[in-house]
C-alpha cells in the first residue's frame, strides 16, 4: 500500500513537473506589423478591446492620470484599453502571466527591466514608430519624442531593435533647494569639487546643512563620485571585478572625511532609512540631495507647496574623470506582446500617452517629464531639462554599485562609518577593499 | 464496513492531498531540483534549466552578504529568543498570579500582535529611533545624559534596534502562551506548596517552570518558525536594498529571485535605469534553506 500510495504520488509529482515546465513553451508566431512609412489610420472608429498590465498603481498620480487617458482614448478611437492595475508587483507577476499564455497586449515598467529580463516577449516596434500619427503632425513617432532615449530603448532592445517606448524619463543629479542657495548668497551652481566646498561652506554659514543622504542613495552618491575621479569605464570595471581597490576610493574617503569634519554633511545621514534623507530637504533644514527628477513628486506633500527647486549635474571632481556632461537617466517604457492580435491599436495608445495633451498632462501631474520634443516640462524640472539635453555620457543606475548586492551593502555600511566620523579614509578605504 | 471506510477515507483525504501535494510538496521539490541548475526566471521551463551541479551551492556560501543572513539570523533566533522567552515568561507568571487588571494588561501586551508589521515598524523608526525627535533620544537627552543619544539605525546600532522592535511584538504572543500553560497547572500544587513554607521563587522554580516543559517546547517551536520567515523587519529597517547589518536568508532571497531591489512593501516609488540582474537558483537555493531550517521545527 504505502509503495503504491508512492508511485502514485511519484507519478503525480511528474506530470505536475511536465506540464509546469512546457506550460510556457507553445506559443504562436506573432502577427508581423504593417509596412512602414504610411500614415496609421486613426479616423474609423474601433471597437477591439486591448489588455495593458500596468506598473502603476491606480491611486497615484501616474494611475490617475492613465485612468483618464484611457477614458479620453476611447471616446476618440472607440478601442478600449483594460487596464489591469499591477503596481510594481507587476515584477512578478507578468512573466508568469505571459509564459502562461494570458492575453496581455501592452506592458509597462523601467526600460531596462522590459528590454533586459522581458525582452523575448517584446514586438519589434521599428515599424510602427515611423508611422505618424494624429498627434505627430505628420512626422514618425520617433521624430517627434526624445531622441535620446528612443536611442536608449534602441540600445537596449533585443537585437539592438526598437522593441519599447519609453515614458516618464527621469535623469538623476543634485536637486536643490533654491532659496537656500539664494539665502547662502550662492550666484552659480558648482561646477567642480572646490566650487562645492565652497558652497557647502556658505550653506553651512547660513545655518543650513548643505547635503545628505540615506541608506537607499549612498551606493549612488558612491559611484557617481568614484565616476567622476576615475570615469565611468574604469568605476565599472571595479564592480566587474568584484573589488573596489582603485587608489581613487582613497581620496573619496578623504574628501568625504573632509565633508564630515567641515559638518557638510547631515549628522543624521548614517542613521537615514529612506525616506528619511528625503524628508529632510522636505523640512528645508538641507540643501542638495543627489536623487532623480522624481523628487519632488515623492515629497510634495511633506514640501511646502511654493518649495523652490532647482537642480544641477554631479560637479567634476578629479582630473581623470567625467565631468558634468556623464549621468544617469532612464525611463519608463511601454513594450507590446509579441503574441498580441493587436498590434497597431497597442501602439497608437502609446502614442496617446507619449506625445500631445495627455504627455503633457501626465508629466503635469506627476511632476515628471514629457516626452514629446515640444512639450513644456514641470517648472520644478527647468533646470533638470538643461542637464539632460547637454548629458553625453550615459551611467547605469548607480553606475553599477547596485548590481552587486554585496558591494552595494558594503558600500552603506562603511560610508555611513565615514559620515559618522567612526573611519576615517584609510579605513574606508581598507574596508572597501575586503 | 472496512472496504466502505476506505473510500470514505480515500474521497474526504483526496481533496486536501491533493492540494498539498500540488500547493506545497510540487513547488518545494521542484525548488529542490532548481537549486542544481542554472535558471533564468523562476518560470522558465524544464527545458531551458542548465545543470550546475553544487554550483550554486559554493557561490552562495562564498557570498559574504548571505553569509551576514545566516549570522543575523542566528542572533535572531537565539538572543531574540532568550529575550523573548524570559520577558513573555516574566509577565506571564506575574500576571497569572492574581495581579488587579489581569485582562487589560494581557490586551495591552497583546495589542502589538494586532497591528500590522509595517505600521510598527514605521512607528519604531519615525517615533521610537528618531536621532532628532525619537522616543529614547528626547528621553535621554531630557534627563540629562546628552552623550549618550546615539544613531540608533546607523550600521552599528541598526540590528539591535530591529531586533528589539520585533521582540517587543513578539513578547505578547508567547505571554499568551506560557499564560494557558500556567493557568493550567491546578492551584492545588501552589496552596500546597504554601502551606509547606515555600515563597514564590521556590513555587516558581519547583512547580511553575517544570510543569511548563511542555509549552516552553511548543514557544520554541513556534519562535523558530516565525524567525526563519523573519522578512518584513528585515525589508523596514533597509526598505529599498540590503544591508549587511539588517540582511535575513529571506529578504536575501527575495533581493535575489525578484529582482534589485523591488522591495514592494515599502518601496512605493518607481527607480529608472537600474541594474536588473536576477538570480532565481541562488534565490531557490536559499529557499532550501529556509525550508530545511524550518524541518527540525
Amino acid at each position: 500500500m504505502k509503495k503504491k500510495l508512492f508511485s502514485l504520488m511519484a507519478i503525480v509529482l511528474t506530470c505536475a513537473m511536465v506540464l509546469g515546465g512546457c506550460g510556457g513553451a507553445a506559443q504562436s508566431a506573432a502577427p508581423a506589423p504593417a509596412a512602414s512609412g504610411a500614415a496609421s489610420k486613426s479616423d474609423a472608429k474601433s471597437d477591439v478591446t486591448i489588455t495593458y498590465y500596468s506598473m502603476w498603481n491606480e491611486t497615484e498620480p501616474q494611475g490617475q492620470t492613465i485612468a483618464q487617458a484611457v477614458d479620453a482614448f476611447k471616446e476618440k478611437t472607440g478601442i478600449t484599453v483594460d487596464v489591469n492595475w499591477q503596481g510594481r508587483d507587476i515584477r512578478k507577476t507578468l512573466q508568469p502571466a505571459l509564459d502562461a499564455g494570458q492575453d496581455i497586449d501592452l506592458f509597462d515598467e523601467d526600460v531596462e527591466r522590459v528590454n533586459g529580463t522581458w525582452g523575448k516577449y517584446l514586438l519589434n516596434v521599428e515599424d510602427l514608430a515611423a508611422k505618424s500619427y494624429d498627434t505627430t503632425n505628420g512626422k514618425p513617432l520617433t521624430d517627434v519624442i526624445n531622441k535620446k532615449l528612443v536611442d536608449l530603448a534602441r540600445s537596449l532592445g533585443p537585437d539592438g531593435k526598437l522593441s519599447t517606448i519609453p515614458y516618464q524619463p527621469s535623469t538623476f543629479l543634485v536637486m536643490y533647494n533654491k532659496d537656500i542657495f539664494k539665502t547662502a548668497g550662492i550666484t552659480a551652481v558648482p561646477k567642480t569639487w572646490e566650487e562645492w566646498l565652497a558652497a557647502c561652506a556658505k550653506i553651512k554659514a547660513a545655518g543650513k546643512t548643505p547635503i545628505t543622504v540615506d541608506d537607499a542613495y549612498m551606493a549612488s552618491l558612491f559611484g557617481y563620485h568614484m565616476a567622476r575621479l576615475i570615469g565611468k569605464d574604469k568605476t565599472l570595471a571595479m564592480v566587474t571585478n568584484k573589488k573596489i581597490d582603485d587608489p581613487a576610493v582613497l581620496t573619496f574617503g578623504e574628501q568625504w572625511k573632509e565633508m564630515y569634519d567641515k559638518g557638510y554633511i547631515s549628522k543624521n545621514a548614517a542613521g537615514n532609512i529612506y525616506p528619511a534623507g528625503q524628508q529632510e530637504v522636505a523640512s528645508g533644514n538641507v540643501a542638495m540631495y543627489l536623487n532623480g527628477t522624481w523628487l519632488p513628486n515623492e515629497i510634495k506633500n511633506s514640501a511646502p507647496a511654493d518649495f523652490n527647486w532647482g537642480s544641477f549635474a554631479y560637479p567634476a571632481v578629479g582630473k581623470g574623470g567625467d565631468g558634468p556632461e556623464a549621468n544617469q537617466y532612464g525611463a519608463q517604457c511601454f513594450g507590446i506582446n509579441k503574441n498580441t492580435k493587436h498590434a497597431e491599436e497597442a501602439f497608437k495608445f502609446i502614442v496617446f500617452m507619449t506625445t500631445g495633451e495627455w504627455d503633457n498632462k501626465l508629466a503635469a501631474d506627476s511632476i515628471g517629464v514629457p516626452m514629446a520634443n515640444d512639450a513644456t516640462w514641470p517648472k520644478q524640472l527647468t533646470d533638470a531639462k538643461a542637464v539632460l539635453d547637454a548629458t553625453t555620457t550615459r551611467y547605469p543606475w548607480a553606475v553599477g554599485m547596485e548590481n552587486e548586492a554585496d558591494i552595494n551593502a558594503k558600500i552603506k555600511t562603511n560610508f555611513a562609518l565615514l559620515v559618522s566620523g567612526k573611519l576615517d579614509a584609510k579605513g574606508f578605504a581598507d574596508a572597501m577593499k575586503k | 464496513m472496512k472496504t466502505k471506510n476506505k473510500a470514505m477515507i480515500v474521497i474526504f483525504l483526496a481533496p486536501a492531498v491533493f492540494l498539498y501535494t500540488m500547493v506545497f510538496l510540487y513547488p518545494t521539490i521542484r525548488t529542490v531540483i532548481m537549486s542544481f541548475f542554472k535558471v533564468e526566471g523562476v518560470t522558465d521551463a524544464v527545458s531551458t534549466w542548465k545543470f550546475n551541479g553544487m554550483g550554486n551551492f559554493k557561490t552562495l556560501f562564498n557570498t559574504p552578504l548571505f553569509v551576514s543572513a545566516l549570522q543575523n539570523i542566528g542572533l535572531i533566533w537565539l538572543v531574540g529568543g532568550i529575550g523573548v522567552m524570559l520577558v513573555s515568561l516574566l509577565f506571564g507568571v506575574i500576571l497569572t498570579s492574581g495581579v488587579h487588571g489581569k485582562s487589560f494588561f494581557r490586551s495591552v501586551i497583546y495589542l502589538p500582535n494586532v497591528i500590522s508589521a509595517v505600521a510598527m515598524g514605521t512607528m519604531w523608526i519615525n517615533y521610537v529611533y528618531n536621532p532628532d525627535f525619537g522616543l529614547i533620544n528626547s528621553t535621554l537627552k531630557g534627563l540629562g545624559f546628552k552623550n549618550a543619544a546615539a544613531q540608533w539605525t546607523g550600521p552599528e546600532l541598526v540590528f539591535w534596534s530591529m531586533l528589539i522592535a520585533y521582540c517587543f511584538g513578539m513578547v505578547g504572543y508567547h505571554m499568551l502562551i506560557w499564560m494557558s500553560g500556567i493557568e493550567r497547572i491546578p492551584t492545588d500544587f501552589y496552596e500546597a506548596a504554601t502551606i509547606e513554607g515555600a515563597n514564590v521563587f521556590q513555587r516558581f522554580s519547583k512547580i511553575t517552570l517544570p510543569l511548563l516543559k511542555g509549552v516552553c517546547r511548543t514557544n520554541i517551536v513556534l519562535w523558530t518558525v516565525s524567525t526563519m520567515a523573519f522578512f518584513v523587519w528585515s525589508q523596514l529597517f533597509s526598505p529599498v536594498n540590503l544591508s549587511a547589518s539588517t540582511v535575513t536568508p529571506m529578504s536575501y532571497m527575495y533581493e535575489l529571485v525578484f529582482g534589485a531591489s523591488s522591495s514592494a512593501i515599502t518601496d512605493a516609488r518607481f527607480r529608472c535605469g537600474r541594474g536588473n540582474r536576477r538570480d532565481p537558483d541562488h534565490g531557490g537555493h536559499c529557499g532550501v534553506y529556509v525550508y530545511a531550517a524550518h524541518c527540525p521545527a
